[in-house]
């Protein structure tokens, strides 16, 4: 009987309550799916001219969006945001709407492949169970200290599944890496919160409630942490006080997205954050009387204004402005932390916050709370962890490396060196759904299947409420590909003794199941009384998560008390220009091979399809320099060509370029497209081991090339272009 | 219930039959120009990519784009709100009385400017005539197999309720009509009339700032029609009479 349950029976039935689940526990995996059947054979839940939606998690970024995803005939047709899930409340950024041109992508690996690292996708295709018994000899025949995980950001399962696995095999913990998380300095935001509030979590900033907001750096409106929580923040900051309109204030050497929705932007010299931020410190502690607290008291607002290049008298005016502020709020992130004082910088806008008095209050700072049923934060490596992970690689501590969800020769600086780390390695098995750069360098590729057609859950990072965002299949696997979770359970079976009595699971979902035993009985946006029930609406409603927030406050006492590092950050390199690579808004670090991302305009420059420098007008003048000239970029660790836009709003002392193009694999749409500003990357790194991309000098020179960027906006009338020259 | 369209700025031949008269608001203070509604309209409405070459030359496929403007030279420079474009549908649109083939019409029932692929022969006239530049036209066959192999599989997304476009064809901004009809029909079905706020257009519903709202601007209180009536609100290019449909709210 349980054969010919339908999946729509199936959640009708767990829905109706406890009676009907010992009937359900009986499901096979075959029915967990909705098939793509053509029209002349109907499936019974599918009719036509009517859609089907189902609930499931964005795998564009790790922030644990929810989508509801209509489908018609088996097809994913559109991509909504589910309006249930606190961390979205109904809706999507660029990246998510173009999730489908990941799915119906032309370019993905279709089936098993022995890749033999060749320069092209293998066309030597192997079956499922030859697969699987490679990853279980690989799991069997090598020492476990020797054998190497290298997740993705998400999802989130399958890191548990991983970290699982190599706990019973007595492997080293899987490593977490993401470009996201390197540009978003993750590890210097929660080293800062363990220096200061003793806890290495995240810190949660209430930017819906605050209604003066001084950012350094902090892109939230791009790709920062959990952009659509912060823009739907930022909204509310804004115009969501009929009596007030937010006020929002940016530092930051070049305008960026963010920037630009600022009511004021004051370009500062990179690396001098730390210095602001104390100073106007400092000028409140003043202006609020009393003894200046130790974090501010060597601080010289005057000096620290001209190091910084920022008009004192700029500083004074937002200095009161924020000491008359209700809820005033500062954010750190981006390229700020990015320097070699990025944790002095991050520390200091925490204590700015603690002077401020804004800790637990609406529109202050808080700690993240975890999410549901998860032990500890854990937060992605840094760099200089992903810098021992290689050193390891390269001195043959590792011997089989598994890759999941990351594409570290992309993302990783080629400095560091993962390529000829990689070739160390004697096998490779990566298990992407791309043919992506280090999938090709791989011995094998067993592709997973898309994020639409995957199970797991993710965990929501900075949330007010604890989320656990669900994800289920919205259609069948459209290729010859499999869950990941499902092979490394498959192999775990086939070695049998420990490792099977470890892994017991019949399939990825009983393992998910198992994750969230915990949550049943338990109190949220619902509650069931048994795991296949909590399972049947877990699908249904996206997920759980708890009802009120669960935000602590963190203590206030020692942020201001430390003393910290107020010197400048020390610049790499001898050019006469600071380097500041950012992440594209519209790509993110892995939507190059979505032709929609690529048709998007740049939100500020308008360039679409390629990369460009961004040259402040003045500078490229002196220098001959006009849009479209393509120059060379030296650093120490490298240089690459690009094409220059002449960007009105930069420091002249800065160029500026955008991080998700410049592929060599990836797909027809991302291949052989742009450059990446990670050739170029030196590796240095801040005192919390992130690294400090935006700490080199860099020159340029002219190369007598043009290049024309493609540009949403009209050319005429940009300083004089086409216009009649006198 | 009578209205006062004039407060609302449609005054004039049109406004007398406005029954029925869809409208959005877009408030630039929130917009943050970060592309969302673009690819969901994109997703939505089966626009296709033109990909670097063709978008280089101007014939982007865009729908709906933002646009900003730059005041100023550094360090004194200022960039305007982000001012998200589509078809404004016009009560007096410039564009319905320049096409010979009469494929550019105007809706009796849902007062916005039709497009009717099968009519137009791509004379352009509309799209030269449009104050908005807001109008695409199709120079390849972009959704074709033939011409694009990778259309076989990318074309699994697209949405059966909008018809895919051939070359040599002008297209726009619908106010995602799809979903207006299906909204209606549904209404009807159950023997009521569309509320406010039960369906939107793709843009307005992925918008993570809420700034584009959709509605009946015709009933008061719905929530389009409170927003018109904002001081902030103003319409693009009024001066030249074409009574836009799209309402925008200034910063500040």
């Amino acid at each position: 009987m349980s054969k010919q349950i339908s999946r729509r029976d199936f959640l009708k039935l767990a829905t109706a309550g406890a009676a009907t689940t010992a009937v359900l526990t009986g499901c096979g995996p075959t029915s967990r799916f909705v098939d793509r059947e053509p029209y002349r054979k109907m499936p019974e839940y599918t009719y036509n001219g009517i859609s089907t939606y189902y609930a499931t998690t964005c795998r564009e970024c790790a922030a644990a969006c929810g989508l509801v995803v209509r489908t018609m005939q088996g097809r994913a047709i559109k991509v909504e945001g589910n309006p249930n899930n606190p961390v979205n409340l109904g809706k999507t950024c660029a990246r998510g709407q173009a999730t489908l041109q990941g799915l119906y992508n032309p370019d993905r690996v279709e089936n098993p492949v022995k890749q033999a690292r060749g320069a092209q996708l293998s066309q030597e295709t192997l079956d499922w169970n030859a697969a699987t018994q490679i990853v279980a000899d690989a799991l069997t025949n090598t020492n476990p200290s020797e054998i190497a995980f290298l997740m993705g950001m998400a999802p989130d399962h399958l890191f548990d599944l991983v970290s699982d696995l190599a706990k019973a095999i007595g492997a080293p913990a899987p490593i977490r890496f993401g470009a996201l998380g390197m540009f978003e300095a993750r590890a210097t935001l929660s080293k800062a919160a363990e220096d200061l509030f003793g806890s290495a979590s995240m810190p949660f900033f209430d930017l819906e409630n605050a209604d003066v907001v001084v950012s350094f750096g902090a892109n939230f409106l791009e790709t920062w942490l959990s952009p659509v929580a912060f823009t739907r923040g930022f909204a509310r900051m804004r115009r969501g006080n009929p009596e007030r309109r937010g006020y929002f204030v940016q530092f930051e050497p070049r305008m960026s997205q963010t920037a630009s929705k600022a009511d004021a932007w004051i370009p500062l010299r990179p690396g001098t954050e730390n210095l602001v931020a104390l100073a106007l410190g400092r000028l409140i502690a003043e202006a609020k009387g009393g003894a200046i607290p130790a974090a501010f008291a060597s601080v010289d607002p005057v000096a620290a204004a001209a190091e910084a290049d920022v008009i004192f008298e700029t500083l004074e005016r937002l200095a009161q402005t924020l000491t008359n502020a209700g809820r005033p709020l500062v954010i750190p992130g981006g390229a700020a932390l990015g320097q070699s004082n990025g944790l002095a910088t991050a520390e200091a806008v925490l204590a700015l916050n603690a002077l401020l008095g804004n800790f637990g209050l609406p529109g202050g700072v808080f700690i993240s709370p975890l999410a549901p049923a998860q032990d500890a934060y854990h937060r992605p490596a840094s760099a200089k962890e992903m810098t021992d992970f290689i050193a390891k690689m390269k001195s043959g501590g590792v011997k089989v490396l598994f890759v999941h969800g990351v594409n570290p020769l992309f993302e990783l600086p080629k400095q560091l060196g993962f390529a000829e780390a990689l070739a160390a390695v004697p096998q490779v098995i990566s298990f992407a759904t791309f043919p992506d750069e280090t999938a090709l360098a791989s011995d094998y590729i067993f592709p997973d299947h898309h994020g639409l057609e995957s199970w797991g859950y993710q965990r929501a990072v900075v949330s007010a409420k604890p989320v656990l965002s669900g994800a289920q299949p919205v259609v069948v696997p459209y290729f010859n590909t499999r869950a990941t979770a499902d092979v490394f359970l498959a192999a775990a079976a086939l070695t049998g003794g420990t490792l099977a009595q470890a892994m017991p699971f019949a399939d990825e979902v009983a393992f998910i199941q198992s994750k969230l035993t915990k949550l049943v009985g338990e109190e949220g946006f619902f509650a069931a009384p048994e795991i296949n029930s909590f399972t049947a609406y877990f699908q249904q409603y996206g997920g759980w998560w708890t009802l009120d927030p669960s935000l602590a406050t963190p203590s206030a006492a020692n942020a201001i008390a430390k003393r910290f590092n107020a010197s400048a950050a020390e610049f790499a390199g001898e050019g006469e220009f600071f380097f500041l690579p950012f992440v594209s808004p519209t790509l993110g670090e892995a939507g190059a091979n979505k032709p929609w991302l690529q048709e998007l305009a740049d939100p500020t420059t308008t360039v679409m399809w390629n990369t460009w420098v961004e040259m402040n007008p003045a500078t490229a003048h002196e220098l001959g320099i006009e849009n479209d000239d393509v120059i060379e970029i030296v650093s120490e660790a490298g240089s690459v060509e690009a094409p220059v836009y002449l960007y009105p709003a930069i420091r002249p002392d800065v160029i500026a370029m955008p991080f998700g193009q410049g592929h060599t694999a990836y797909g027809r749409f991302a291949a052989g497209r742009g450059v990446n500003p990670a050739d170029v990357l030196g590796v240095h790194f801040n005192e919390a081991g992130d690294l400090a991309f935006a700490g080199m000098k860099v020159t340029v020179k002219k190369t007598g090339k043009i290049k024309v960027l493609s540009r949403l906006e009209s050319r005429i009338g940009v300083y004089g272009e086409g216009l009649e020259k006198e | 219930m009578t209205v006062d369209l004039n407060k609302l700025h449609a005054v004039g031949a049109i406004a007398e039959e406005a029954e029925g008269k869809w409208g959005m608001v877009i408030d630039m203070d929130l917009c943050t120009g970060c592309q969302a509604c673009v690819a969901a309209c994109a997703m939505e409405n089966n626009i296709p990519y033109v990909e670097e070459v063709d978008a280089g030359y101007g014939r982007s496929m865009h729908w709906i784009r933002t646009e900003r403007f730059w005041e100023g030279e550094y360090p004194e420079v200022k960039m305007s709100a982000y001012q998200p474009m589509l078809c404004q549908q016009c009560g007096k649109a410039p564009c319905e009385p320049v096409c010979p083939a009469f494929a550019t019409v105007h809706s009796q029932a849902e007062q916005i400017n039709l497009q009717v692929y099968n009519r137009c022969v791509g004379t352009r006239y509309c799209a030269n005539n449009c104050p908005y530049q807001v109008r695409s036209f199709n120079w390849r066959d972009y959704q074709d197999s033939r011409v694009r192999p990778e259309i076989t599989i990318l074309a699994n997304q697209f949405n059966p309720d909008v018809t895919v476009r051939r070359r040599g064809v002008m297209e726009k901004c619908t106010f995602c009509i799809q979903r207006i009809h299906k909204a209606q029909d549904k209404a009807k079905s159950e023997g009521r009339e569309v509320e406010d706020g039960e369906f939107t257009t793709a843009c307005a519903q992925a918008c993570p700032a809420n700034a584009i709202t959709f509605g009946r601007i015709d009933h008061p209180e719905s929530l389009v029609a409170q927003l018109a009536r904002s001081p902030r609100a103003a319409h693009h290019l009024e001066e030249l009479g074409t009574l836009p449909r799209v309402t925008y709210l200034k910063e500040g």
